[in-house]
């Protein structure tokens, strides 16, 4: 089956919805290695299903989201409580000594705290709108620290793709139209996986569209077409085999069968 | 306010794996209402429904290790737990209140009466986009979808052939997508 088979089959449906066989599964999936636009078709039908099932009347509770983060993230302390500490009898006199003493030092000190009360309470109210700028702006630094936290993960999974030895990382060099420019392919052989980083490459013609090809024994295969549209500077291509050289040319949208020879714009060898 | 990133599926799965927190608010945020809608139609019951998502996402995180990208999509995987355990929540409901009422078995009849009650769906409430899906096409992309019937089971069950079935669950599907048939096989 070829690609256009395979999506008018239904198969793609029933691979969403979970009711395909593990034979099935395996075979979308190695199709999907081999022309990763079939993704496209594939979230497109899962967008659709999501759509579906979100379009219910019944609103879930907000507080369900809380409760399972905290079951999944808070770092729960059990703070054991004080143990009573146990107050011993002294004797009668010492008591009522204790007591006059005790009831000087208080009139001396709820005097001084009703005036301390009342100088702190304009610093507080000054301090209560601070810490409430500073809670949001704290709040976002944190969503933030979280979104680049993320970021960096991503990058580094990418990285960890890019520092594997058996990849081989190859220049494509601009010509005609596009004389300065330069981007990557980075290729590894043994797994096929093919990326392309479009670096500093131009928005293609309008109505066009740039697409990789491999040269594989002095023959154009179809990498697939480069999506500049997405902020992702390092696109999954199709997957290749054997490749003497690499190639851009501009083509219509969609790409075409065959290479546009007079369109080509950038040419790495391996 | 930080803006809010898109994450692709393989994105996605590194940061579960990191167990990032981000990742978490991430698969809420996208998945929590499709999620709910399948699991309410299968329990119809705010209060069950909102139980057993909780429990959905807390194993989605807790066993993500058994997720394998090469075996389906991340929402297919939840899909099948949300649906499971909906499921689950249903039947050990029902078998509750049978062993209370009656203390014979016949869990069997229970259970195919639980896929096969059509009305439960009612409470789902779809507005604009079901108008849009034929009667037949929505019964079948129901059971598909929110009951996990594969095609040789709706086939059987609506005594239509598998073929008719296939090219129903496509065409329902990319009536859901606003695309008619002529527009796609252009």
């Amino acid at each position: 089956m070829n690609v256009k088979e395979v999506i008018s089959s239904g198969l793609l449906e029933s691979y969403v919805l979970g009711t395909t066989s593990a034979v099935e599964n395996d075979f979308v999936h190695d199709l999907c290695k081999k022309d990763p636009s079939l993704i496209k078709e594939i979230e497109l039908i899962e967008e659709a299903l999501i759509k579906y099932s979100s379009q219910t009347n019944n609103e879930i509770n907000i507080e369900i989201k809380h409760k399972i983060e905290e079951k999944l993230f808070s770092v729960t302390n059990h703070e054991t409580p004080n143990e009573a500490s146990v107050i011993q009898l002294k004797d009668q006199t010492k008591i009522i000594r204790l007591y006059k003493l005790g009831i000087a030092a208080s009139v001396v000190f709820i005097t001084t705290t009703v005036f301390y009360i009342l100088s702190l309470q304009d610093k507080l109210n000054k301090t209560t709108d601070k810490l409430a700028q500073t809670t949001t702006s704290k709040i976002n630094a944190e969503e933030e620290l979280l979104t680049q936290q993320a970021s960096l993960i991503i990058l580094t999974s990418k990285l960890d793709i890019l520092s594997d030895p058996k990849v081989k990382t190859i220049a494509l060099k601009g010509m005609n139209s596009l004389e300065s420019k330069s981007a990557l392919v980075h290729w590894n052989p043994t797994s096929e996986d093919v990326y392309f980083n479009s670096l500093s490459l131009p928005a293609s013609p309008t109505n066009k569209q740039y697409q990789l090809w491999a040269i594989v024994d002095g023959k154009p295969v179809d990498a697939g077409i480069i999506e500049l549209n997405s902020d992702s500077t390092f696109q999954k291509m199709k997957a290749i085999k054997n490749a003497q050289a690499f190639a851009v040319t501009i083509e219509k949208v969609g790409g075409s069968v065959a290479p546009t020879m007079e369109t080509m714009c950038l040419l790495g060898n391996v | 306010m930080a803006k809010k990133p898109i994450y692709t599926q393989d994105d996605l799965i590194v940061l579960i794996r990191e167990r990032n927190q981000k990742a978490f608010t991430y698969l809420y945020d996208n998945y929590s209402k499709a999620l709910f809608g399948v699991i309410h139609s299968i329990v119809n019951s705010q209060e069950e429904a909102e139980d057993v998502l909780q429990n959905t996402f807390v194993k989605i995180w807790n066993n993500f290790a058994s997720y394998e990208e090469a075996k389906g999509r991340l929402y297919t995987w939840m899909l099948n737990i949300a649906r499971n355990m909906a499921i689950d929540s249903t039947r050990s409901k029902h078998e509750k209140i049978k062993t209370k009422i009656q203390s014979t078995s016949d869990t069997v009849y229970q259970k195919n009466n639980l896929v096969v009650d059509d009305s439960s769906h009612e409470s789902i409430g779809l507005k604009t986009i079901l108008n849009s899906l034929k009667e037949e096409h929505k019964l079948i992309i129901d059971l598909a979808y929110f009951e996990g019937y594969t095609q040789e089971e709706i086939s059987k069950k609506l005594n239509i052939p598998l073929g008719t079935v296939k090219t129903k669950v496509r065409q329902a599907i990319l009536t859901l997508r606003g695309l008619t048939k002529t527009e796609f096989l252009q």
